[in-house]
């Protein structure tokens, strides 16, 4: 799996599961772009990190929240470098409240982020991508499936992002790009410590089959799979990296919760 | 106008509250702002005056002065205003 002479853009790329996608697409040989909003040392430090893997990183702020600031990361990477191989869309947002209390504004940031960036940055990257094919990961989670508590706006942005791709997969594939979404049960980042913080998660949901938290590098393995050439007939998929929690919920019913 | 005041602006226009009642004392709660108003803010006055405010820096504003205060003395410090 080399994805030597690639040109990777990992969105959020800075830290968390982005992170850790960007550093496995070093370590397999490609250049790495990571996109970064609030947290330029946190992102520079991740390229350094990235450098010292023997390939090119550079950074690049834009929120993915603003379509404008999409073109202009875009502008940017097609008068730099005029192409583009691999895109992650990863970063996310959202706020945690119940349903009751969801307003438009919630919706708006948390939809504008989390599913609409991977519309707006795959039809940029397609472009980047003409010719030469491409690969594009949208990052996912089991809210978009399963209810968990105060997360309404974040599991429906997921699921529409989880819809999108499959659109995206089959538009895009005659221009041999392929398009899928890697879902993962919580995460250790420090965006689940923010979470706990906003009453969304509890550890006690968390538990897994496999018998340990989901961690970004298990993430990472996947997405640097889907952006190899043996995944090159997947497309459109979700894939659930869970250690088995959303299909064993019913065993775990079963067993009291023990 | 002065720091404050265009940070004053943009609380208001995100929490849509009258800038009038905004004072030094506000507290976020005072003023309605939620974590989502507060991380709004926090991207308006980076792109306005083009400084990063780190999140721990952040959760240590106790009101709005807090913030303003924060917000002069980077600004001051990089020779802008």
């Amino acid at each position: 799996m080399s994805l030597e002479g690639k040109l990777a853009l990992v969105t959020g790329g800075g830290r968390g599961i982005g992170k850790s996608i960007a550093l496995k697409l070093a370590s397999q040989g490609a250049d790495v772009i990571v996109n970064f909003f609030r947290h330029r040392e946190t992102a520079a430090e991740t390229a350094r990190e990235i450098e010292a893997l023997g390939v090119k990183a550079e950074t690049i702020r834009a929120n993915v929240g603003d379509p404008a600031k999409i073109n202009e990361m875009f502008d940017t990477i097609e008068s730099k470098h005029g192409r583009l191989d691999i895109l992650i869309s990863n970063a996310a947002s959202g706020v945690g409240r119940p349903v009751m209390e969801v307003d438009t504004k919630a919706w708006e940031w948390t939809m504008d982020i989390n599913a609409r960036a991977l519309l707006l940055c795959t039809q940029r990257a397609a472009r980047l991508m003409e010719g030469r094919g491409g690969k594009v990961v949208g990052i996912s989670s089991l809210g978009s499936h399963y209810v968990l508590p105060n997360y309404t706006v974040v599991g429906v942005s997921k699921a529409a992002l989880e819809a999108l791709t499959r659109y995206l997969a089959i538009e895009l594939a005659p221009q041999n790009i392929c398009i899928n979404t890697v879902a993962a049960s919580a995460v250790e980042t420090d965006a689940l410590k923010f979470y706990f913080k906003e009453g969304l998660a509890n550890a006690s949901h968390y538990l897994t089959p496999a018998g340990r938290m989901v961690t970004p590098e298990d993430v990472a393995n996947v997405v640097a799979f889907l952006c190899s050439e043996e995944a090159f007939m997947i497309r459109g998929q979700t894939v659930i990296v869970d250690g088995g929690t959303s299909v064993g919920l019913f065993a775990a019913a079963g067993k009291g919760g023990e | 106008m002065t720091v404050e005041e265009q940070i004053r602006e943009i609380v208001a226009r995100i929490t849509r509250v009258d800038p009038t009642i905004i004072t030094r004392e506000s507290t976020f709660k005072d003023i309605k702002a939620d974590s989502l108003d507060v991380v709004q803010a926090l991207v308006a006055v980076e792109e306005l005056f083009e400084i990063e405010i780190p999140d721990e820096e952040a959760q240590k504003f106790q009101s709005f002065g807090d913030f303003v205060s924060y917000v002069e003395s980077r600004v001051s410090k990089a020779g802008k205003v």
